[in-house]
């Protein structure tokens, strides 16, 4: 039944290739933990893979519960950590996996460097790393402002007043983060949209780029 | 792979023996991830209503045969969120033979709010949105759109005063 | 080619509009030769092992989860002036490098556009400032040296930013905190206060109104010291405000020693 589906649709859209290319590409030695245990260096990449979807699972649950209003948010957070089954659970695996992910792709990005792999031709990519880890930051900084506890509100106020102090567009750039004349409703809102709208679908656009990559360029040789 | 099938030994390839660890390593994968987050998610079936506390909505002595409206508001707290002062309802109350009967004022048909005498109907609940109609004792008319009895609430007389609790169903229907 | 009904033939390829190219070699599958030693295939075999390692740093990661709950302190108060702001670990650093006074004030474009500009920057273009073909970090002391210093910079401005952060907390009386509560309220000293003008500036629940909050100052000052307060007065509080006897003073400045709340929670990191 399965099979016959999957030819159905094999004989329409081939779509054996597709993941054929990607099930039995050759992986080498030196970059599997199985050979030399060293090589779990090269395991940093796939598991800020893993921490980003564990992000994005639980980011898509506790929206079920979050309101991003001044008024509500506070008590929505509070309410669905502590009158939810799991819901302290779902939270921490937001609130902690995003200081995970941030480790991780901090050791990622230092593998990537230390073993030289960005050089030519993966110039590219590495580019699109950084962006990646640009986009990172950035949802680490709307998402902080979340849950609207002074812990959130002050950072957020700092952050914005330090982009206020570059030259010429800063000003600006300020008054686009914060919507609003003060830290308040408008900038939670804004927030929110970045956060679960604009910087995810940057991530995701620029990590499918990413792996694009990885795929059609191999992995960088051994040392 | 013919080669190799014709030499087979029972039991199973190393391939096979392969994907069906990896299948087993992606599903505690998985469930680890995904089951705290489906708990979460579905919470709300699982969760018990909370217990409406009886409103006073008067003396008893005011209610007679004839259905009178009365409005009082509900404490309740929708997750997070609660409406100060509560949040406003209606009932339609009256005695039938010495018992108290206080009827939901919302349509079993589409959720509209019913009239007693509405539309020029006498001695019937009227809704106005497609003409149904119900009894003095909020049973539903034949023939008329809705297909249950008014919903009834529950009621408590303490010190002479008219209590309003919880809202019950009530099954059948005419 | 195309029409084959039979079902049979998987290789039919029905490219439709032939002015797309059909390619008719594989797309990549890369040839490793020049890897020595074993390659194996990337599916089973090495996601097997992937997926082994996610499943090591899964437990972990949920060990930590269960162990730790996310804090959430009280709801944002704009009004509050006590509190201690602090970034995210990771934006630690660069809050540290605006308190240097190279990168504050009149130079804070420094802090804010030129460093961090030159350290991302620096990462963004990495394969171009670094051309050589060398790729072992030994063999490229420049740039390996280069990131090394940064790398250690970040490390040292993140921990002195914490360490301070940490010194602050732990030097602020946590009555600016609002998990803080009023120890012993049951206690005469506190209807003391409450008869005496300290309550017309600190508050009817030690909160604070034109003086500072009282909460939870046990923590910086002991009996005596409130006791010196009380007498000589401190900033804008004038000496001798208080009218009670000496043994009620005794009583109350004890009372508020004791306002350090044991329960007080990580709400400020």
């Amino acid at each position: 039944m399965l099979k016959a589906a999957y030819e159905w649709l094999d004989k329409r859209l081939d779509i054996t290739p597709m993941w054929r290319d990607i099930a039995d590409h050759e992986v080498p030695e030196h970059v599997n933990p199985a050979h030399h245990f060293s090589a779990f260096i090269y395991c940093f990449g796939g598991l800020t893979f893993f921490i980003v979807v564990i992000q994005i699972l639980s980011g898509m649950f506790l929206t079920m519960y979050y309101v991003p209003d001044i008024e509500n948010a506070w008590k929505s957070v509070d309410y669905l950590q502590n009158e939810i089954a799991f819901g302290q659970i779902v939270r921490g695996m937001h609130h902690w996996g995003a200081s995970v992910s941030i480790v991780m792709l901090f050791l990622h990005t230092l593998r990537v460097f230390f073993t030289g792999s960005y050089k030519h031709p993966r110039e590219f990519n590495w580019v699109i790393g950084m962006l990646l880890f640009f986009t990172m930051l950035g949802l680490g900084f709307t998402g902080y402002l979340l849950p609207w506890d002074n812990k959130a509100y002050f950072a957020t106020k700092v952050g914005i007043e330090i982009a206020a102090s570059v030259p010429v567009i800063g000003s600006a750039l300020a008054t686009f983060l914060q919507g609003g004349e003060v830290v308040g409703a408008q900038t939670l809102a804004r927030f929110f949209a970045l956060h679960v709208f604009f910087l995810p679908a940057a991530l995701l656009g620029l990590m499918g780029a990413h792996f694009f990559l990885i795929r059609k360029q191999g992995i960088s040789g051994p040392l | 792979m013919s080669e190799k099938e014709s030499q087979r030994k029972p039991g199973m390839s190393r391939r096979r023996f392969l994907t069906y660890t990896i299948a087993s390593t992606g599903g505690f994968l998985a469930s680890g991830v995904l089951y705290p987050m489906i708990r979460f998610a579905v919470d709300p079936l699982l969760q018990k209503g909370t217990e409406t506390e009886f409103e006073d909505v008067g003396p008893v002595e005011e209610f007679g045969k004839e259905p009178k409206k009365v409005e009082f508001f509900i404490k309740r707290k929708d997750g997070w969120y609660q409406k100060e002062g509560g949040e406003k309802a209606t009932a339609w109350v009256l005695k039938i033979g010495g018992e108290i009967l206080a009827l939901s004022p919302i349509c079993k048909h589409l959720g509209c709010t019913v009239k007693w005498e509405g539309g020029g109907f006498q001695n019937q609940f009227y809704c106005p949105c497609h003409g149904g109609l119900y009894t003095k004792d909020g049973i539903n008319v034949p023939g008329t759109p809705p297909n249950a009895p008014l919903d009834t609430y529950e009621t408590k007389v303490e010190g002479g005063r008219l209590l309003l609790g919880p809202i019950k169903q009530r099954g059948g229907g005419a | 080619m195309a029409h084959n009904h039979d079902g049979k033939d998987k290789q039919v390829h029905f490219v439709g509009d032939s002015r797309v190219a059909r390619r008719n070699e594989k797309m990549v599958p890369k040839d490793y030769s020049e890897f020595p030693g074993k390659t194996e295939a990337f599916f089973p075999n090495f996601l097997l092992k992937e997926w082994m390692v996610a499943v090591v740093v899964l437990v972990g990661f949920m060990a930590l989860v269960m162990a730790h709950e996310p804090p959430l302190g009280e709801q944002a108060d704009p009004t509050n002036t006590g509190f201690l702001p602090v970034p995210d670990w990771y934006f630690l650093f660069l809050y540290e490098l605006l308190k240097f006074k190279w990168a504050s004030g009149p130079f804070v474009v420094i802090g804010t556009v030129v460093v961090p500009g030159l350290l991302f920057g620096g990462l963004l273009l990495a394969p171009w400032l670094d051309r050589g073909k060398e790729r072992r970090p030994v063999k490229r002391p420049v740039s390996t040296g280069i990131a090394l210093l940064s790398l250690l910079a970040i490390v040292v401005l993140t921990w002195v930013a914490w360490d301070e952060h940490e010194k602050q907390l732990a030097s602020q009386p946590k009555g600016d905190s609002e998990d803080a509560k009023i120890v012993h309220p049951e206690d005469p000293a506190y209807e003391i206060y409450k008869n005496n003008a300290c309550v017309n500036c600190h508050g009817q629940k030690l909160e604070g109104l034109q003086g500072p909050s009282l909460r939870g100052i046990g923590d910086a000052y002991t009996t005596e010291d409130i006791l010196k307060i009380i007498n000589e007065g401190k900033g804008q509080m004038p000496a001798g405000m208080f009218q009670g006897t000496e043994e009620e003073k005794r009583q109350l400045a004890e009372w508020l020693a004791n306002q350090d709340p044991p329960e007080e929670k990580e709400s400020q990191q």
